[in-house]
């Protein structure tokens, strides 16, 4: 199963992601021509600032079963087989907004689409870049990303990076030095960015 | 997440009323804007993207698994430094930029009868004899001219020689240590000149060189832009003396017709104070029903005129917009640097009309009123009717002015402190010495909405003075303390009981107004004269300074020639510079082999105030005092 793993402590929210994410799901897929397109292309990916000004790209984790294709009521969310993406037929959405409710991780957004000519709003959600990934590439907001926050691949593979890493903290002795996950200069930042009286208020 | 209040936004209670009333009149501020910039790209922040070819942009990445080189092969120690030196150079471009507008006023006036006199002949007299020109039997004209002579060559100059004011004012021992480490200015503009060349593609890659050169182009603000800002606007407009005046928004008055000059030019400024003194503009608001007209300050602009006339100041960087908000503001006057463009949409929901004054400084939606020396009177005069002329479109209904105001006591240029200890430095320096005042910290300028408005200044301030530590200052720290009355002699009482002896017997405040963010040359005047006169190191000196709500690409510019004239030097807010290891290193620590003072960054005031007195201290033990 393919997958993209969130690595949140690699995210330094610059947002890249949602820019190519816009792109990626815009007419032209071209950065200067999309400001010039008739329905302006907007991110599926949404990072957005938590406590201490930490942020975390909250994007569609293609759930399986997934409770928004559940309570669709007119079937326009499905399963494109081949990857395993949740995908969303624009011309059966009603925007009743049921996938929202369903959602766990509030990623649905209604919004219009060059892909058909309906004057209204219908789910756009992320749809994992299901082109992209038939043609061998990696979802946009991963190639993005360069910082190592989106990762994508076998989910399983993923884990086991992540497993090895807690391995590694855990059975290193009292007296060595502990491996930071993070640059010495990134945790300085954060510990600066929690100090700001705004840290919190977003 | 919860709301953002008023109270976390600001400690200041004329600007939380404010802040409320602009939720309720439906006016977007300041800090709904920081809010709707989060997350702020980390890139940025860490000051590892990289704009300045058209291959780019590129960025680095932090983590260390990324591209770690730019397409040009710049890695993140260049790019940081690269960005860092461009900071610099904005900075002492608009410090050394309005120097030069008041040299340009004062040559206008000798040349061409432009309507500014020199009203301080003493301190022409001064300042020409400090840079070797001849002054006895001679017309105050002619001195002038060979002053403004000098200063344009401080300009203009092609040699390598150290530029005539910075050789004129700083002492032997601080001059050679620039040589010894080659960062003497050679030329103002040449400093800001080769900080762009050395940052454009393919030039200088080195982050040592190019933040020595950082430390060059900050000089030449420093010991130079800043420096002739300040003397020639004393001589122009009269060097401040011990005064008393208002601040806070409470100084706009509802039933007079109110001008807020806001910027930082004072050749503007001051032409307004006058025009709004005119009698027949006076009978012309009364015609409309007002009782007169009100000139208020905001920002340095209005430190100058307080400094100078007790002209009352409605508040510092983040009270700008505010001001508006209370519906009573007929115009706000602008001219340049720290103005939001945002002022112009903000007036659009009340009645005040925004005019833009500068050739340089245009405000889409603003009345375009520019400015013209030889024609300045009848210019302000004209922005002022044009503000007399707006008092009957007030809503009364949005009228809203908070009543919170301070007096505050100011004025402290080096010349009113040297009149006020009987001509010598030495009462505070015997002070200094006995250990009654442990030393000395400047505190410089800005608000950034990221800090919570005045806190860091007004902690900051606090915790020092009750350590003993004399405070003195310029910028928006100067009007956060006179909101606060801390620039009152009877606030000495918040001091350590020797500090406040001093005070009390001097009947100063704890901490000084030495006027602008442009004056913080008065500040290195003041160390340096301290230096010669123990004779010691600027560097040697038990003296910190801080920039503890540091916005501007200018605070960045202050605290490199801070550091680089020896002074360790706070910053409150984080500059982009974490990307690199070596570039904080070198901030933070080499700097101090090279021209005697560091910077630390310490957004916490209170744990800050801890790490300076700790410094001074250490100072204090090396001097053996």
């Amino acid at each position: 199963m393919k997958t993209i793993m969130v690595f949140p402590e690699r995210c330094i929210g610059c947002k890249h992601c949602e820019i190519a994410c816009a792109v990626e799901h815009s007419k032209s897929k071209d950065l200067f021509a999309m400001f010039s397109e008739e329905v302006l292309s907007k991110p599926r990916i949404h990072v957005e600032v938590g406590e201490d000004l930490l942020t975390f790209p909250n994007r569609c984790r293609h759930c399986n079963p997934a409770p928004c294709m559940e309570v669709c009521p007119t079937g326009a969310i499905k399963r494109d087989e081949e990857t395993g993406s949740v995908i969303v037929e624009y011309g059966k959405c009603i925007a009743c907004g049921m996938c929202a409710i369903a959602c766990p991780f509030g990623i649905i957004s209604f919004g219009k689409t060059y892909e058909i000519i309906i004057d209204r709003d219908v789910n756009v959600k992320c749809d994992n870049c299901i082109e992209r990934q038939k043609e061998g590439k990696e979802p946009a907001c991963v190639e993005a990303c360069k910082t190592g926050a989106l990762v994508f691949g076998d989910a399983d593979d993923l884990i086991k990076l992540k497993r090895q890493s807690v391995t590694r903290n855990i059975t290193s002795s009292p007296d060595a030095k502990e491996e930071p996950t993070v640059p010495e200069n990134i945790v300085l930042w954060r510990e600066l960015n929690k100090k700001y009286s705004h840290s919190s208020k977003y | 997440m919860a709301k953002w209040t008023a109270e976390e936004k600001s400690i200041d209670k004329a600007t939380q009323e404010m802040i409320r009333k602009a939720e309720r009149d439906g006016v977007e501020t300041v800090w709904d804007r920081l809010e709707k910039q989060q997350p702020q790209c980390g890139y940025g922040q860490l000051g590892i993207c990289c704009k300045n070819c058209m291959q780019g942009p590129c960025r680095i990445d932090p983590f260390g698994d990324g591209p770690k080189k730019g397409v040009c092969g710049a890695d993140a120690d260049t790019i940081v430094a690269r960005t860092l030196e461009r900071m610099i150079a904005a900075g002492a471009a608009a410090h050394s930029d309005h120097g030069r507008h008041v040299v340009l006023a004062l040559h206008e006036a000798l040349e061409h009868d432009a309507p500014y006199p020199i009203k301080d002949k003493k301190k022409l007299k001064a300042v020409a004899k400090k840079l070797g020109i001849e002054t006895e039997n001679r017309e105050i004209k002619e001195i002038a001219k060979d002053l403004v002579s000098v200063a344009f060559n401080d300009f203009g100059k092609q040699d390598e020689e150290l530029i005539k004011f910075a050789d004129s004012y700083a002492n032997e021992k601080q001059k050679a240590t620039w040589k010894k480490a080659g960062v003497e200015p050679r030329n103002i503009d040449r400093e800001v000149v080769e900080a762009m060349h050395r940052t454009h593609m393919g030039v200088d890659h080195d982050p040592t060189s190019l933040i020595l050169h950082g430390i060059r182009t900050s000089l030449g603000d420093g010991w130079g832009g800043s420096l002739i800002a300040t003397e020639f606007q004393d001589i122009l407009f009269g060097t401040p003396q011990i005064n008393r005046g208002e601040a806070n928004l409470g100084v706009i008055k509802e039933d007079y017709v109110n001008i807020v000059i806001h910027g930082h030019e004072p050749v503007l400024s001051e032409k307004i104070v006058e025009a709004a003194q005119d009698k027949e503009l006076i009978e012309l608001a009364k015609k409309y029903g007002a009782k007169g007209i009100n000139t208020v300050g905001m920002c340095c602009t209005g430190l100058e005129v307080l400094m100078r006339h007790g002209t009352p100041i409605a508040g510092n960087y983040l009270q700008q917009e505010m001001a508006i908000v209370t519906g009573a503001v007929e115009a706000m006057v602008v001219d340049v640097q720290c103005i939001m463009p945002s002022l112009v949409d903000v007036a659009k929901c009340y009645h005040t009309k925004i005019i833009d004054t500068s050739h340089i400084a245009t405000f889409p939606g603003a009345l375009h009123i520019k400015f013209d020396e030889r024609r300045a009177d009848e210019i302000a005069k004209e922005i002022v009717r044009t503000a007399v002329e707006n008092f009957p479109n007030r809503n009364k209904q949005l009228l809203q002015i908070p009543k919170y105001k301070s007096e505050a006591v100011g004025g402290f240029s080096v010349e009113a402190i040297l009149d006020a200890l009987g001509g010598r430095l030495k009462p505070l320096e015997d002070a200094i010495v006995s250990g009654k005042i442990r030393g000395v910290v400047g505190i410089v300028g800005c608000n950034n909405a990221k800090v919570k408005h005045n806190y860091n200044h007004i902690t900051l301030t606090n915790e020092l003075i009750k350590n003993n530590i004399l405070i003195i200052g310029t910028g928006c720290w100067a009007t956060a303390c006179a909101e606060y009355g801390i620039f009152l002699p009877e606030y000495a009482k918040n001091a350590g009981d020797s500090l406040r002896e001093v005070c009390e017997t001097l009947g100063i405040p704890p901490a000084l107004n030495m006027g602008s963010c442009v004056d913080c040359s008065r500040m290195l005047v003041l160390a340096d004269l301290i230096a010669r006169d123990l004779n010691v190191d600027i560097s040697d000196l038990p003296l910190a300074g801080s920039a503890t709500e540091a916005m501007t690409e200018k605070a960045v510019s202050i605290g490199t020639y801070f550091v680089s004239s020896g002074i360790f030097t706070h910053l409150g807010t984080v500059p982009p510079v974490l990307g690199s290891k070596k570039v904080v290193d070198i901030l933070t620590k080499a700097a101090c082999d090279v021209v005697g003072g560091a910077f630390f960054i310490e957004p916490d005031p209170t744990k800050a105030a801890k790490v300076l007195t700790e410094y001074i201290e250490d100072k204090r033990k090396k001097l053996g005092i």
